[in-house]
């Protein structure tokens, strides 16, 4: 049997605090300061993703009026932040027909695509680019990793629905139409991947000639990769050429690497390379959590999104808060599956729960745009130069209705957008809002994402 | 195809429709005696002959007008292509809903000129020839890059390291459908692990080379005397090991370089031949089961070469490399041949390597594989324990390989007097006193209500809630896994009777709660199979304990009779009857284990080949190495069709 992913969580990571006294690369993508103007932090794109939709009268805001004076209970842990808060109902997800039987396999996928898998073609993997990933095509150059993809439990749910490949289920982040991003789970893992070198000891030049090495390394073996792909059928190319792209990405982001660590030296050597500001706050410090408490397990998972938006690593993440189906709560005091709460026919104590998990949901996600908030960069905050959104991919599980999937978006993106609101009747589908945000974001877009026709002028500054 | 063929029989009144097409869908399967002997050119023309005579004028007549070419296609149906193609897999679905549809008089829609009773009914006894119309194919094959569990014991047998080493790799979806790309962090996870690999099998400077130092690179050389021809030589035995088929001299050429590389940057002769092995661990001949040699046609169906097929096999049932045993007879080039194929998959099957197997194939199957981490309520249930877990598990496992390794008939996983206990997991059978001490032994049953997986507590315990058992999900599981059924999920609106209004049916047994099911047409389709069943495994408790009361205290009434009126009192009486089933049994397990071996559904002309298989396996008594072996020498397992990726197909999708 596989051993349980929380062993490595007990960890304890040490050390921390010195590793990460380091400039951050706003040489690298930063408004150019050469000039003499003030620097512009960039904007970053988070997503964070709960399954099977709310109980829709304790979600939505009874009236526009009185959304920030008096939230209901499922916004009562945003209730500091509400006024950086974007809310709008009205936003139809994707019609899944010829797919009816598949709403759970769809949900996921389809909530940053904004696209269904192709029918003819489902066993495979074959949908679009989801919005995350475009965004880091654009992005993702300035940064150490051009997409940080997180989540709570392991992508292998294994259920068929529609005889849709089972990956449909777990997975939001597509690369390419048929190349999922898996997620990490493990906190440590994502620890390592954004700030160190993982299992290289020794000092600093050392480690830059070993990814001077692995850079050339990997250069040789894209060659024979290459030559291996002529010989191929076409089918096969495809595949191969999955392999290729990501060990083109791969020595990038090594390039990055070893430009932060020059960057490194060069602040130690007293010539000072970073031009961020000098009242930003410090990176913040990471803690794994000893036990396996869902709540702080998440919570160490927000932390490292938030840390590694704070220090630039990346611009774009994803984290996948729960999964469709499998998950249960032991934490809020019961054992059922959300998944079964969820087709709770209206009793109460099923409905209870339901309400109680989204909360808890919520909370989660509170707890990482609030420390976005208390977090001082350039001339206000994080969270100012960002764009979270929190959402899911149904909007009532008892009925898998899609008509007004719940969103809620925190941060103003540098000012792109006029939060503190609720918009009770924006009229679109979430490829709107999706394109919207991008658009938001500063991405450069050459077509619409999914299903969308148009952006929500609406919710823009 | 017995049960869901005499569901057909009672289901007249106007119904959920979802529940009926699907239970109908089983159809074509009656159809499967027909082949035996029988002709198949001869069948073949003769669906074809069918096809242009009486389904072309039908779907003409009834159905083109609004699904056709044509944007938007009502519900996404377009006949146009399938009519050209009907073979074609892609339409598969469309023709079951179709004749589904058109079987429940739900098409064509009211107001729409109607088929007569007989036209309806040739149009849904069609499906069962559809499989006749498929070209002899072996399915689309693409390269495939090993799995997390195949990666990190190809490791283990190449080095010697354990295969956690790969446990840091995202987790993954197995077999049928397997989730087969690669992004940048399996890639960065890969380099690291190349680099770990590294660290364990060199011993430091100045210390004596590991045994695994001197298995992969030879003695140890005089620092000056390491040539580019030792390399070359070294990384041709190096290759051919990790990439499971000789490299070509151009592969050479490319590890060759990464050897320069290290010479280039000041590294010693052995530290430049780990920079070369580690180039070796990210290639992707590594990553990737590749052909040995460049295919002629661009397009075509050709067989796998000796070593595709080594590593196809091996990586079956094994989860890893070919040993060097089956790369011998792939270097000669024989192992296409019947009887060394046959002896070959006897052997493997016997090695405990074999267990790989159960762990992804057969966990899977028997839905045990989710024991470890399924959420049981603690105040009910304290004894769900790690140890209980892991013991129900092994019982599983044993059980399974006893199967196999036996050569048993698979008949036996239903009606098998035998299973595997240690102390804790003899408790849930009442045997604590017998069996003593924490390892697992075969214990011979005296029960009949026990043995074989329907009454054993891991499977029993995979289908329960958290704090009670599920009739539904029992039934669900014996209909699916065991005799091969698709049953469709309940519809959203429909209330989960599992989850009643506790208010209305207090004064109800659960058993006369979910017999409300059968009054509700919507939902009686379904349950008038699903329920039975279930509540004939009612006396087994969540945890697979024996009991004779419920958690009410209401006494278990396992009795019940299956919609074509055979009558079971109890677990053991039931077992019998799905026992007797054996043609579905096993055919059930062939087309799991080929859809798994193949990694992709079934579909077109594979239920041919599935018809084929089973004449051989129920000739020789449905033994589980019959089955297997005639899984292994099947046409689409030997066989691959490459293909020219269809660009217009990818044109329509970004437009």
């Amino acid at each position: 049997m596989r051993k349980s992913a929380l062993i490595d969580r007990r960890a304890c990571l040490k050390g921390l605090g010195v590793s990460l006294a380091l400039p951050l690369m706003d040489s690298m993508g930063w408004a150019d300061t050469a000039k003499g103007q003030a620097y512009k932090p960039p904007v970053r794109l988070g997503f964070m993703y709960m399954p099977h939709g709310v109980i829709m009268d304790q979600f939505w805001p009874a009236d526009a009026e009185n959304f920030l004076s008096s939230p209901l209970p499922a916004f009562e842990s945003l209730r500091p932040v509400l006024d950086q808060c974007l809310v709008m109902k009205g936003i139809s997800g994707v019609p899944i027909a010829p797919f009816n039987g598949a709403p759970h396999a769809l949900e996921l996928s389809t909530w940053l695509t904004a696209t269904l898998p192709a029918a003819d073609k489902r066993s495979e993997i074959h949908i679009s680019i989801s919005a995350d990933q475009i965004a880091a095509n654009h992005v993702g150059a300035f940064t150490a990793l051009p997409s940080l993809e997180l989540a709570t439990m392991p992508q292998n749910w294994k259920e068929n629905q529609e005889g849709l490949n089972e990956g449909y289920y777990s997975h939001c982040s597509y690369r390419s139409p048929t190349q999922v991003v898996p997620a990490e789970i493990n906190p440590r893992n994502v620890f390592n991947r954004l700030f160190r070198e993982p299992e290289r000891n020794g000092d600093g030049r050392e480690a830059t000639r070993a990814n001077a090495l692995d850079r050339s390394l990997l250069d040789i073996v894209l060659g024979g990769a290459r030559d291996l792909r002529r010989t191929l059928p076409s089918s096969d190319q495809r595949k191969l050429d999955e392999y290729l792209d990501s060990v083109r990405s791969v020595e990038r982001r090594i390039a990055a690497i070893e430009y932060r660590q020059k960057e490194a030296a060069l602040e130690k050597a007293g010539v000072r390379a970073s031009k961020r500001h000098a009242s930003d706050s410090p990176p913040i410090e990471i803690k794994i959590p000893e036990g396996d408490k869902r709540s702080e397990y998440m919570q160490v998972m927000c932390d490292l999104n938030v840390l590694a938006f704070q220090t630039d690593t990346t611009r774009v993440s994803t984290y996948i808060g729960s999964r469709p189906n499998g998950a249960s709560y032991p934490e809020l005091g019961f054992s059922d599956q959300h998944h079964s709460q969820t087709h709770h026919q209206n009793r109460p104590g099923m409905v209870a729960k339901v309400a109680k998990i989204t909360e808890f949901n919520i909370a989660q996600f509170a707890y990482m745009v609030k420390k976005m908030h208390g977090l001082r960069e350039a001339d206000g905050t994080l969270l100012d130069n960002c764009i979270m959104m929190w959402g899911s991919g149904l909007e009532d599980g008892n009925e898998h209705t899609r008509e007004n999937l719940p969103f809620v978006v925190a941060g103003s993106g540098g000012g792109a957008i006029k939060t503190g609101r609720y918009l009770p009747d924006t009229k679109g589908n979430q490829g709107d809002l999706l394109t919207t945000l991008l658009a938001c974001a500063g991405i450069p877009l050459d077509r619409p994402v999914g299903i969308a026709t148009k952006q929500f002028e609406e919710i823009k500054a | 195809m017995a049960l869901s063929n005499r569901i057909r029989g009672v289901s007249k009144a106007p119904v959920f429709l979802g529940l009926f097409l699907i239970l109908c869908l089983a159809g074509p399967r009656g159809a499967r005696a027909e082949t035996g002997g029988a002709d198949y050119a001869e069948l073949k023309a003769d669906a074809e002959a069918f096809f242009s005579d009486r389904v072309t004028p039908f779907i003409q007549t009834y159905c083109i007008s609004c699904h056709q070419n044509r944007r938007p296609t009502q519900a996404g149906v377009n006949f146009s292509p399938a009519l050209k193609d009907p073979s074609h897999a892609a339409f598969h679905d469309q023709w079951k809903r179709g004749v589904a549809k058109v079987k429940a008089h739900d098409m064509p829609p009211q107001g729409a000129p109607q088929p007569s009773d007989a036209d309806r009914e040739m149009f849904s006894d069609w499906i069962a020839k559809l499989k006749y119309l498929s070209e002899k194919d072996p399915g689309r094959f693409v390269i495939r890059r090993l799995t997390k569990t195949e990666y990190g014991n190809t490791l283990r047998d190449l080095f010697g390291v354990e295969p956690s080493i790969a446990d840091g790799l995202p987790d993954e979806v197995s077999g049928e459908g397997y989730l087969n790309s690669l992004s940048p962090l399996q890639l960065e996870h890969y380099l690291t692990i190349a680099d770990q690999v590294l660290d364990r099998i060199v011993a430091p400077e100045d210390a004596a080379p590991t045994e695994v130092q001197k298995r992969l690179f030879g003695e140890p050389a005089a620092p000056e005397s390491g040539s580019r021809e030792a390399a070359r030589d070294i990384a041709r035995s190096l290759a051919k090991k990790a990439y499971r088929r000789p490299p070509t001299e151009a592969e050479l050429d490319v590890l060759v370089e990464a050897f320069e590389l290290g010479r280039q940057n000041d590294l010693g002769y052995e530290p430049s031949l780990h920079l070369m092995l580690k180039g070796i661990l990210v290639s992707p001949q590594f990553l990737f089961i590749t052909p040995a040699g460049e295919v002629e046609s661009s397009t075509g169906i050709v067989p796998l070469d000796g070593y595709q097929l080594a590593s196809r096999l091996s990586y079956l049932l094994w989860a890893t490399m070919p040993d060097d045993e089956l790369m011998a007879l792939a270097d000669s080039g024989t192992l296409h041949e019947p009887e060394i194929l046959e002896a070959q998959v006897k052997r493997l099957l016997m090695d405990r390597r074999s267990r790989a197997l159960f762990d992804g194939f057969g966990a899977q199957w028997l839905g045990v594989g989710r024991l470890e981490n399924q959420v049981f309520d603690p105040a009910v249930f304290p004894q769900m324990t790690p140890e209980m877990r892991e013991a129900m598990y092994d019982e599983a496992r044993l059980f399974f390989e006893s199967i196999v390794r036996e050569n048993r008939s698979v008949i036996n996983f239903v009606d098998g007097d035998y299973t595997y206990l240690n102390e804790t997991l003899a408790s849930i059978y009442g045997l604590e006193e017998t069996v003593a001490g924490p390892e697992m032994r075969r214990v011979q049953l005296s029960d009949g209500n026990r043995g074989g997986v329907l009454g054993m507590p891991g499977v029993l315990a995979a289908t329960s809630f958290p704090n009670r058992t599920s009739a539904v999900k029992r039934g669900v599981w014996v209909l699916e896994q065991v005799l091969g059924d698709h049953v469709p999920s309940a519809p959203p609106n429909v209330p989960a009777l599992e989850e009643q209004d506790q208010g209305t049916v207090a004064n109800l047994s659960l058993r006369e709660r979910t017999e409300l099911h059968r009054t509700n047409a919507v939902c009686a389709n379904c349950h008038q199979l699903l329920d039975p069943i279930g509540f004939g495994l009612e006396n087994f408790d969540a945890i697979g304990r024996w009991r004779d009361r419920d958690g009410n205290g209401e006494e278990i009434d396992a009795a019940g009779e299956l919609p074509g009126g055979e009558r079971f009192s109890g677990p053991e009486d039931l077992k019998a009857i799905i026992a007797g089933r054996s043609d579905d049994l096993a055919r059930n397990l062939v087309e799991k284990l080929l859809a798994y071996a193949l990694g992709r559904r079934l579909e077109g002309y594979d239920e041919i080949v599935v018809d084929e298989l089973m004449q051989v396996i129920a000739g020789d008594g449905y033994r589980m190495q019959t089955l297997v072996n005639a899984v292994v020498s099947s046409y689409p397992f030997t066989h691959r069709r490459i293909e020219e990726e269809r660009s217009s197909n990818e044109k329509e999708r970004s437009d």
